[in-house]
């Protein structure tokens, strides 16, 4: 029979409704395929054989009892270890949460259990989300699955290597500058960050409260939608003050034509220096395949984009800064041991906690906060955040959708960026999205022509309008791949292994 | 106007990080590094623009009745579980104020 | 040291008062659903909110907003519309998150004012040299030098950050615009004086004195910690501590005055008036001893005349009414001793011994805490519509000053037992049952045992009110046995503990135990002649000129009777027989 790795989402799901497979039989496989692919990918911090079979247990014995079964009943998916799952531990790939044990289950991840979704594990990430590379992870670094030499991106890498590598169909991830859609596109997959606001943020370890967003990995735009569809199914969260109502209809936008629809370009992009051209290449391909699907391309400009970097650069440590001061191994975290007293304690527990990143982040926030210097960088922050807000609304006059890069370059060696503030600039094309707030999705297109490393474009739609990124998601799709197979499909050198269903 | 060793000291002391060997060093010449990229927001502190502190569009006035939650209710066990110190039904931390020695 | 009054002729006090108070009649905590409880074992209401958990969110509870709009309606604030959380940072373990959630530089209320009616021996405190209107360069200078939390921030924020602060977009309460606007002086650099109330002294030596307040914001509570291995469970010498976050979240309302207080004593009567309000409001049982109302005071010491301020010192512990008025009496000799021997006044915290009687050193501040504030990107911003206000506005029920106004006119009983009974809900609810439909005497007689006698039984037998099963009805039946003489005083205070300890009827209790007074000239004026003859030695001597002797013959006759006889009317007829 198949291997797991050839189902979608979508597939897995008609096939365990229909009774052509048992949800045990998917969860079998998948932990099979994960079990003889994370050597080499080190996709996964934890891997739950139990929960998973349990979940299946339950799927299996729904459909036994004659009862309906929720629309992603038996599909595997993985988690980003940021989000709390009872069961589990959520370390945010960090020494500080080594042994932290889930007190609760964050509700996204909830959201996915209610839409029958099987866990299979948590995945690996840069410590508490600092990063573009998952290198940073305090455990073991993540291998891409395109080239086990090079990174997966960051800092939701596990996910994306996980959904790349074939390990699972659908996985999610978290994105405050682009953690979501870069590793998507190193990784040759499709990722999601929706609007923030559209998912609830409750039970995921913060890193910038404003920025944070969660978001699905999928090999295909249409798991990435039901996925979207489970994720807010139930509407505005209780437990979180900034989520809202979005409608569960994201699957219905698949079809949708984009005939005479516009397609913005943002020129200053395109040319920008360090995007490679291979990249370049790549999103101008994508760009001319959506206009001959009948879209109008239409050159936009955002004028206050260049202040993107350095505003987040600016809210993201101060956001950390405090969201992080919680972690001084009271209540929770790395106690050190044998302190005389309460100060020696939580500075000797957070400086043996935290790895180098989560210590720089915090310290340039807790300098851009304090007195004489909050009014000067963090107010010009927030106002340079306005500008770019009304950027983008005023080129949502003109245009559906804007397409632009990912990640400017595609992946490359681990430990081949050392310098944090380089580093940094691999978020140049997707941090201003969550600066404005809007969605934003990851679409792969080819291998690049140079590197022979997966090449994406980025989609990105007005606040609360997502369901356009599916459509021109979709749209991509059509042009790219044939008959509803991914574009990228499952990295050859993990294609086949493991995962047989039996 | 660079951040001294004495600055990035101070920052340390109340974020609460202990820098041990050359970490001081290093996260000194980290911080000017990273204040000197981030040097382009300083233009943007015009008087007629408003901050953006909640991306969010108008959304204001979120609250919830008055109604206990108990389900969200965390049993002492589990309070307690992920704690490295605890006694009887409480956490513990060691002395504040610490052997004469006042932090 | 110097006694208080005469410290305060030379030197001006200028105090101000921070005052938490724990909103206790809620039900759940400010940002999570966890049960509010002050009883329950440690760490029994606790949740991945209040616990300050990774990944926990915070969700404003609506009934406390609604609570902090009422209490700033009812302390003649401006209400402001737009208003944020902040952050408020600082590692100390008694905060789960290691940061407060509070208010920014705007508060839900700010610029409010109350008066005061200082009375009695406490208003001697303040000399006659601080009321007029040179008073106004007092406040004006001493707001304008005062360094607090919203001065601070206000001055470290760009102005149009502070939404509403200005004056627009606020609600106003009507009853006094003019003070408001002219209440935010800090930060200026002239004083504008104009329009700032100040102290009128009257005849009688009484005063009313207007306190501004500068805000009312809406913060979370902190855990509480248990020093084990020290002094009396002090911080100092510990040898570990123990954390219970059962409090952790509590809803409290932080009310920050203006420095305009200047004797101890207003500084009690500010405190007191405001528990009124509050327990009136309902918002919180305003426990002092509970801790549910806690006040720190700031208080430093000037020359008269002088218009810079001294350094001031903070003091903790304030924890009884009495203990705020001492604590702050001590402190303001203590400073003025120091002074006038030429010694510095360290900026501080310091903490009251009440045992003791003294203010000891609890932290020296070299330098101004950071707190590194900023909006709590967690929590939507607050956009209250003219209809909440309006909601909470029609929800306030009558404050104890309009009450006691009322009580006065409508029943003509004394001010100030019309100012107590209004004071506490549950006594004035009582009151107006048991006095409805009478005035004068026999009004004046309920107040009598409603401030009397009603709280003197009912510390005797450690009850509430309602507990004690006593009714209206009684009182009203007793003050009329009483009013037309009945029964004399005395006898009041017996019926009074009989009928709270059986629930009987008074008149039933007067009749069994038979101690109707007899008010009836022909029953006795043969008792007093039959004393008169037997007492003829006592009569001469009172004929001579003793008048103190009467009470010996009001006495023999009052045995004469059994108790019975009325002892004013004894006391009538044993003057004309005599005379």
């Amino acid at each position: 029979m198949a291997n797991i790795d050839t189902l979608s989402a979508r597939q897995i799901a008609s096939a365990v409704a229909s009774g052509e497979l048992s949800a045990l039989e998917v969860a079998q496989a998948a932990l099979d395929a994960v079990e003889a692919r994370e050597g080499e990918v080190q996709a996964f911090l934890q891997v739950t054989p139990e929960l998973a079979l349990a979940a299946a247990d339950r799927v299996d014995a729904a459909r036994a009892a004659g009862e309906a079964l929720p629309p992603l009943a038996g599909v595997p998916v993985a988690v980003k270890d940021n989000m709390n799952l009872v069961g589990t531990r959520t370390t945010c790939a960090s020494r500080m949460l080594e042994s932290y044990e889930s007190p609760y289950t964050a509700t996204c991840v909830q959201r996915m259990l209610d839409a029958g979704c099987v866990p299979v594990g948590k995945t690996n990430m840069d410590e508490f989300a600092f990063g573009s590379s998952t290198d940073t992870s305090a455990f073991h670094p993540t291998n891409n699955p395109w080239n086990t030499s090079c990174v997966p991106g960051g800092s939701s890498g596990g996910s994306a290597a996980a959904v790349a590598a074939g390990e699972v169909p659908l996985a999610l991830g978290s994105d405050t500058g682009g953690s979501i859609r870069q590793p998507a596109a190193l990784c040759g997959v499709v990722g999601m960050k929706p609007t923030y606001g559209a998912v609830s943020r409750y039970g995921v370890v913060a890193f910038g409260s404003s920025l944070d967003q969660v978001g699905p990995f999928g090999r295909t735009v249409e798991d990435v939608a039901l996925a979207m569809d489970a994720l807010v199914t139930g509407g505005h969260d209780r437990c979180d003050s900034t989520s809202q109502e979005v409608a569960p209809v994201f699957a219905q936008h698949l079809d949708a034509s984009i005939e005479g629809r516009r397609v913005g370009i943002i020129p200053s992009f395109m040319e920008a220096e360090g995007l490679s051209p291979e990249v370049r290449s790549a999103v101008e391909s994508a760009a001319k395949a959506l206009e001959a699907a009948g879209a109008e391309l239409v050159e936009v400009d955002l004028p206050h984009l260049d202040a993107a970097i350095a505003a987040y650069y600016v809210i993201g440590p101060a956001e950390a800064f405090s969201n992080l001061a919680r972690f001084d191994g009271v209540r929770y975290g790395y106690q050190e041991p044998n302190c005389r007293n309460l100060a020696d304690q939580s500075s000797l527990s957070r400086a043996h906690g935290f790895g180098a990143e989560a210590k720089r982040r915090q310290m340039l926030g807790a300098y851009l906060l304090s007195s004489g210097i909050y009014d000067k960088y963090y107010y010009a922050a927030q106002k340079a955040r306005t500008l770019i807000t009304a950027d983008y609304a005023a080129a949502y006059e003109k245009v559906d959708v804007i397409i632009m890069p990912a990640s400017p370059q595609v992946a490359f060696e681990h430990g081949a960026i050392s310098d944090p503030t380089q580093m940094y600039l691999s978020d140049m094309y997707t941090i201003s999205i969550n600066i404005a707030g809007n969605g934003g999705m990851t679409v792969p297109v080819g291998l690049g022509t140079d590197s022979g490393m997966p090449v994406a474009a980025q989609l990105v739609a007005p606040a609360f309008k997502d369901e356009r990124l599916i459509t021109f998601g979709a749209a991509l799709e059509r042009a790219f791949a044939s008959d509803g197979a991914p574009i990228m499909g499952v990295a050859p050198a993990f294609s086949g292994k493991g995962g047989e269903l039996a | 106007m660079a951040l001294t060793e004495t600055d990035v000291r101070g920052i340390a002391d109340y974020a609460r990080i202990a820098l041990e060997g050359d970490e001081l060093a290093q996260m000194t010449s980290y911080m000017n590094d990273a204040v000197d990229m981030l040097e382009p927001i300083l233009a943007y502190n015009l008087p007629d623009v408003d901050p953006t502190f909640h991306p969010i569009g108008g959304l204001s006035n979120v609250m919830r009745e008055d109604v206990c939650d108990s389900e969200r209710g965390l049993s002492i066990d589990a309070a307690l579980d992920n704690a490295g110190s605890s006694r009887d039904r409480y956490f513990r931390v060691p002395s504040i104020l610490g052997e004469g020695d006042e932090a | 040291m110097k006694e208080l009054t005469e410290v305060l002729r030379d030197w001006e006090a200028v105090i101000g008062l921070e005052i938490h108070t724990e909103l206790t009649t809620l039900d759940t905590k400010m940002f999570c659903g966890c049960k509010l409880s002050h009883d329950d074992e440690p760490n029994t209401n606790v949740c991945p909110v209040c616990l300050g958990l990774p990944g926990a969110l915070p969700v404003p509870n609506k009934r406390a907003i609604e609570y902090i709009v009422k209490a700033g309606l009812s302390t003649n604030c401006e209400i402001q519309k737009h208003s944020m959380f902040y952050r408020k940072h600082y590692f100390y373990p008694d905060m789960a998150k290691n940061f407060q959630t509070t208010q920014g530089p705007v508060a839900f209320a700010m610029h409010g004012r109350l008066d005061l009616e200082v009375t009695g021996r406490g208003a001697a405190e303040r000399p006659e040299c601080a009321f007029g209107a040179a008073e106004a360069e007092s406040l004006a200078s001493a707001s304008a030098g005062a360094v607090g939390l919203s001065t601070e921030m206000a001055r470290n924020l760009p102005e149009h950050m502070a939404h509403g602060g200005t004056g627009k977009d606020v609600a106003q309460n009507g009853s006094d615009p003019e003070s408001a606007k002219t209440s935010a002086l800090a930060g200026l650099s002239g004083y504008d004086t104009h329009g700032l109330a100040v102290p009128e002294r009257h005849d009688d030596g009484s005063y009313t004195v207007p306190i501004r307040i500068l805000r009312i914001h809406m913060e979370e509570d902190a855990a509480k910690m248990v020093h084990v291995g020290g002094e009396e469970g002090r911080i100092g010498g510990a040898a570990e501590s123990l954390i219970d976050y059962n409090r952790c979240g509590t809803p409290l309302i932080e009310l920050v005055t203006e420095p305009d207080l200047r004797t101890p004593e207003e500084a009690r009567l500010f405190m007191e008036k405001l528990r009124r309000i509050f327990v009136t409001l309902g918002i919180s049982d305003c426990s002092m001893e509970k801790g549910s109302m806690r006040c720190d005071g700031n208080v430093s010491l000037r020359r008269r005349g002088e218009t810079r301020l001294g350094t001031k010192t903070e003091l903790k512990n304030l924890n009884s009414f009495k203990a705020l008025h001492d604590g702050l009496a001590y402190e303001i000799c203590r400073q003025a001793e120091v002074l006038e021997e030429g010694g510095i006044i360290y900026q501080e915290t310091r903490h009251w011994e009440p045992s003791r009687k003294r203010t000891v050193v609890m932290r020296t501040k070299e330098t101004a805490d950071d707190y590194r504030f900023f909006p709590d990107p967690d929590l939507a911003p607050f956009d209250l519509t003219d209809e909440f206000i309006e909601h909470c506005r029609s929800e306030i029920p009558e404050l104890p000053d309009a009450k006691r106004d009322r009580y006065e006119r409508d029943f003509g009983i004394k001010r100030a037992d019309a100012e107590q009974i209004a004071g506490d809900p549950a006594t004035a609810a009582f009151f107006e049952k048991a006095a409805a439909g009478l005035s004068g005497k026999e009004a004046q007689t309920v107040a009598n045992l409603v401030v009397n006698e009603l709280p003197a039984y009912l510390k005797s037998v450690a009850a509430t009110l309602e507990d004690s099963g006593l009714t209206p009805e009684q009182v009203t039946t007793l003050a009329k046995l009483l009013a037309s003489d009945a029964i004399s005083s005395n006898q009041g205070h017996e019926v009074f503990v009989a009928m709270a300890e059986t629930g009987e009827d008074p008149e039933k209790i007067v009749d069994e135990r038979g101690m109707r007074q007899v008010s009836d000239t022909g029953a006795l004026q043969p008792i007093v002649d039959e004393v008169l003859a037997a007492c003829a030695d006592q009569a001469q001597q009172y004929r001579d000129g003793n008048q103190k002797v009467l009470g010996f013959l009001v006495g023999q006759c009052m045995k004469a009777s059994r108790g019975k006889g009325n002892p004013k009317l004894f006391n009538e007829l044993l003057r004309q027989a005599l005379s």
